[in-house]
């Protein structure tokens, strides 16, 4: 369902030279499966993210979305995702209803189906009650709430979740987390990007570590744990870094400013 | 919980029907969005529809007040000396102007003393100016004792009337108005009364009489006043209705975090910007449309009530032609929403996009004040004038000259469609462009930023650099222009004139940038060697260019005729050019702009902005800026186009030298035409056409030039293509790790000095 081979981004930066955010990434993601790109903030996951999403464009290297290239046919790869991050907020000026309706049609639905889908929707994620409040007057469960609605309203294939635990108190925390596992159950296509690592552990399927804009190593947690000889997942992330930053220090002169 | 998505049964979203619903509808949808959200926020509502509603009957309201109290509010005169007056006319009767002298409306206050009745303390002049001065009369006025004897009347100055008055006062100026009119009726009520008694026809005095007529039908003369304020009123409006819900579109989502949520939806960049597009256009004209009606029932009302001096002139607005004017107002606002949505889009909060209005209106402000200013009419040059043109077509249609704007649509027209394409592309770039959109706003250290700049100064300068430099160069030519006033009058003053601004103003900054802002000052300037051919290309083009800039610089002058003023101005300049020695000139006029400037505009001004690739915007910018600091418009214009060929040649070559002798060989043609045209070089007579009082090309040689120059530019871009395709490599590269690397061992350098 994704495909990112060699995936590369520069920030142009002309103060301070330019900014190498993500650094030769690859990765696979199948249907039916939750992948887990772990990292502290500003290892580069937010950015691989919006190059799926196709707001950011790649420097270099290819990423697909159920077979489209996200260069080539940006419109076709955002009709199969729903993407929900932190940056992705909803609308101060219109109720839930609203929000999600007005999404549901920029993806080309009509009215009646839109009025069926979200009925449907707001049953499920439980948000009936305030389905006529405005964005602004909401708290920030219930924002989120209507930003996985707006994502799942056209009912797409692959679901990208950017740092989407951010700011949520813990029993919103746990709602949403059993929602991913849901959409796993229904076969969609799953990433989930977070730098809580309790998290990784009790929901993905496969997980990546990523650290100064590399993937330092990929697989299942139980495959991690037996190559790095390591049982506690902290001390494995860290021992990763730490190896990483030793060997970048001794070899390669940085080629990643700041 | 249920599962979400359980009524899904295939990996393929619901949406594929939608691929077929085409653009529209999502321009539809987020136009429709829009216009919701700001329909919703109380601010703009405010702005847009409940201010100016409520504002001009508001302001109609104090004006009708003030004018009220102006007209309750007497005048107080006082006269003092009244037992004076021993004459067969009287001024006075009883205890106010004679019956028929005032003819004006308001009451007068008079207060009149006899010579002796009050003692003066100082000398009468002094004590009738305290009186005014500390506000007891508006005026005075003094009949002296001399005024009694009849022969000093006309004769000696001591029996004149002194009318004491202050002119910075209102009032007082008002009521020695009122004065005079009252005291030129009584001359000529005595005048005629001593005719009648020597029995002289009245005649003698006014032996004719005139009449005035205008014969402006009543349309126009309304329309004239309307047509100039109506238009003005609406754009500026236009333009702040555009502004502020483009600002809360763009900047104000960026900052909400809600323009990545629409970013990552099915619609398209350029489907947004539409969407957006149409919503603040929306704004603008409503904004624009309701002030204007607003105004106008208000005035046209106000108008009845005071019966202004001019008021004739005045009265309610024309209504049907006014509807030329909601017709102009369509692409003159889409063109200030597309340029406010992109000003807008560059700012990274609501707060930093309000800054944003300033210079947005300075730069829009006199091409709406251009048509106000007197004598400006709808003609060849203003029609080109973006927002200018439109503003004069619609004045014409609306006085009803149906045929001169006929005439002119087509320019107009075009002129608008390519400033709205223009703008379109802008706005739409700002959507495309990562930086824009997800530019992360840092505090704003100078220390730090200053430090930064010198140690990571790169090879070539910065685009902030480029853009500095050229903005200290035109800031010095202005005021260098403002001080020096004075026209030369000898061969030194002249060259003193000419190498002091190019030495200090131009190469000075150009210079001093490359050595502070650069690591390679050389190349900065692009002080590049290149083959003798190009050299002898770039030469032989400068001259075979000569007579097609000598055609545009006519052009331009039958576009925008040069004042007689100006004409003036420059002779003797012209003068001095003929008079002095030739080499003396060729030094002056050719060799030291040709240095100068080529080494500030196509030298360190364009290595900043061809930057990342971007020629052609190097191209055109410095062309403007080198246009700009030519000081008249006429020379502006044409220098733009000789820029944009230097900026080709330069980023062509990517060398300064082949540009210069272009400059060097273009000025020298100019400076010599009439040398070379007198025979003064042997064989150079016959490429000209010398008459009475012009001074042309031969036509074949023109024709034969024109070809030649397209060769030499053929020439030029043959033998370089190689450089821009180097250029155009090194760009894509990523950057040189030694080149980090150095920048990194120069960091730690400053680290451990500090």
């Amino acid at each position: 369902m994704i495909e990112v081979t060699n995936l590369s981004k520069v920030y142009p930066d002309s103060s301070r030279g330019d900014f190498l955010a993500v650094d030769n990434v690859s990765f696979q993601v199948r249907a039916g499966e939750i992948f887990g790109l772990l990292g502290a903030n500003g290892a580069g996951k937010t950015t691989v993210l919006r190059i799926l999403s196709t707001v950011l464009s790649p420097t270099s290297g290819q990423a697909a979305i159920a077979g489209h290239d996200v260069v080539g046919h940006p419109e076709l790869v955002r009709r199969h995702i729903g993407f929900v991050s932190n940056n992705t907020a909803i609308y101060d000026r219109m109720t839930a209803l609203e929000m999600v309706q007005h999404f549901g049609q920029l993806h080309g639905m009509n009215r009646s189906e839109v009025t069926l889908r979200c009925d449907e929707l707001f049953r499920q994620l439980r948000m009936e009650d305030f389905r006529d409040v405005l964005g602004a007057k909401m708290s920030t469960g219930m924002q989120q709430k209507v930003s996985i609605a707006r994502a799942l309203v056209h009912d797409p294939p692959v679901l990208i979740f950017d740092e989407a635990t951010l700011g949520l108190d813990v029993l919103v925390a746990r709602n949403l987390l059993n929602i991913v596992r849901d959409l796993r159950t229904a076969g969609k296509c799953l990433i989930f990007s977070t730098h809580i690592m309790s998290e990784v552990e009790r929901l993905c399927d496969r997980i990546a570590i990523m650290h100064q804009g590399r993937i330092l190593d990929t697989g299942t947690l139980r495959e991690l744990k037996e190559r790095h000889g390591e049982e506690d997942f902290e001390e494995l992330f860290f021992s990763l870094l730490s190896e990483h930053e030793r060997g970048q220090s001794a070899s390669v002169p940085a080629e990643v400013p700041g | 919980m249920r599962n979400p998505t359980e009524s899904s049964n295939s990996n393929t979203p619901r949406t594929q029907s939608a691929a077929q619903g085409g653009s529209w509808r999502s321009v539809w949808l987020i136009y429709r969005r829009e216009m919701l959200d700001q329909l919703r926020d109380r601010r703009t509502l405010f702005t847009i529809a409940i201010l100016p509603i409520l504002l001009y009957p508001l302001l109609g309201m104090v004006l009708l007040q003030i004018a009220q109290f102006k007209r309750e509010s007497p005048i107080s005169v006082c006269v003092l000396g009244r037992d004076h007056l021993d004459v067969p006319t009287a001024l006075f009767e009883a205890d106010s102007f004679a019956e028929g002298l005032d003819e004006g409306g308001g009451k007068i206050e008079l207060i009149h003393y006899d010579w002796g009745t009050i003692k003066l303390g100082r000398e009468v002049q002094e004590e009738t100016s305290g009186w005014i001065q500390d506000g007891r009369f508006d005026l005075v006025l003094v009949i002296p004792p001399e005024f009694l004897d009849h022969s000093a009347r006309t004769t000696q100055e001591v029996a004149n009337l002194q009318l004491y008055y202050d002119v910075t006062s209102d009032e007082s100026r008002v009521a020695r108005a009122r004065v005079i009119a009252i005291l030129n009726q009584w001359q000529s009520r005595w005048v005629r009364g001593e005719l009648a008694a020597t029995g002289i026809e009245e005649s003698v005095l006014n032996p004719f009489r005139l009449d005035e007529v205008d014969v402006a039908p009543q349309q126009s003369k309304s329309a004239a006043f309307w047509s100039k304020m109506l238009p003005f009123i609406m754009l500026v409006w236009a333009l702040t209705g555009a502004f502020y819900p483009a600002i809360d579109l763009v900047a104000g989502e960026k900052e909400r975090g809600t323009l990545e949520t629409l970013l990552c939806s099915p619609a398209s960049r350029a489907e947004i910007v539409w969407g957006k597009l149409c919503a603040v256009t929306t704004a603008s004209m409503s904004t624009a449309v309701l002030n204007c009606s607003s105004m106008l029932v208000t005035s046209s009302l106000i108008f009845k009530q005071i019966p202004l001096g001019s008021g004739a002139a005045v009265g309610a607005p024309p209504l049907v032609p006014m509807l030329w004017l909601l017709i102009a107002l369509v692409p003159l606002s889409f063109l200030f929403s597309a340029v406010a949505l992109a000003a807008a889009a560059l700012a990274k909060s609501s707060k930093e996009g309000q800054y944003y209005l300033m210079p947005l209106m300075m730069i829009t402000l006199p091409l709406v004040l251009i048509p106000m200013l007197p004598g400006i009419e709808l003609s060849a040059g203003t029609s080109l004038i973006p927002v200018t043109g439109m503003f004069l077509l619609v004045r014409s249609l609306v006085e009803g000259d149906y045929l001169v704007a006929a005439l002119h649509v087509p320019m107009v027209l075009g002129v608008t469609t390519l400033c709205l394409w223009l703008a379109m592309n802008w706005a739409k770039r700002q959507f495309e462009d990562e930086a824009v959109l997800f530019g992360s706003q840092e505090p704003f250290d100078l220390r730090l930023w200053l430090m930064r700049a010198w140690i990571q100064r790169e090879a070539v300068p910065s685009r902030a650099v480029s853009y500095f430099c050229g903005a200290v160069i035109l800031v010095a030519l202005f005021f260098a222009k403002l001080s020096g006033g004075e026209m030369p009058e000898d061969g030194f003053g002249f060259a003193k004139m000419v190498l002091y601004p190019q030495l200090m103003f131009i190469l000075v900054p150009a210079i001093a940038f490359a050595l502070l802002c650069s690591r390679k000052p050389l190349r900065a300037l692009k002080v590049k060697r290149v083959g003798f051919g190009t050299l002898a290309t770039a030469f032989a083009l400068g001259v075979l260019f000569h007579p097609t800039y000598l055609m545009l610089s006519e052009l331009v002058t039958t576009l925008y005729p040069v004042s007689e003023q100006a004409t003036e101005a420059m002779k003797p300049i012209s003068e001095q050019i003929s008079q002095l020695p030739w080499g003396l000139v060729v030094l002056l006029i050719a060799v030291t702009p040709a240095i100068c400037e080529e080494l500030a505009f196509r030298g360190l001004i364009f290595s900043g902005l061809e930057r990342n690739g971007q020629h052609w915007g190097a191209m055109v910018i410095t062309a403007l800026l080198f246009g700009a600091s030519h000081g008249v418009l006429q020379q502006s214009i044409c220098a733009t186009v000789m820029g944009l060929v230097l900026g080709w040649v330069a980023y062509r070559t990517g060398s300064v030298l082949p540009g210069m002798l272009i400059h060097f060989a273009n000025n020298a043609m100019s400076a010599s035409l009439e040398r070379l045209a007198s025979g003064q070089v042997p064989g150079a007579a016959i490429l000209f056409d010398v008459s009475e009082d012009s001074l042309r090309y031969q036509t074949w040689w023109v024709i034969l030039s024109v070809v030649l120059s397209l060769v030499s530019f053929w020439i030029l871009n043959r033998t370089h293509q190689a450089n821009g395709m180097d250029a155009k490599a090194r760009d894509a590269s990523l950057p040189v790790p030694e080149a980090v690397n150095d920048q990194e061992q120069s960091e730690t350098l400053a680290l451990t000095k500090s």
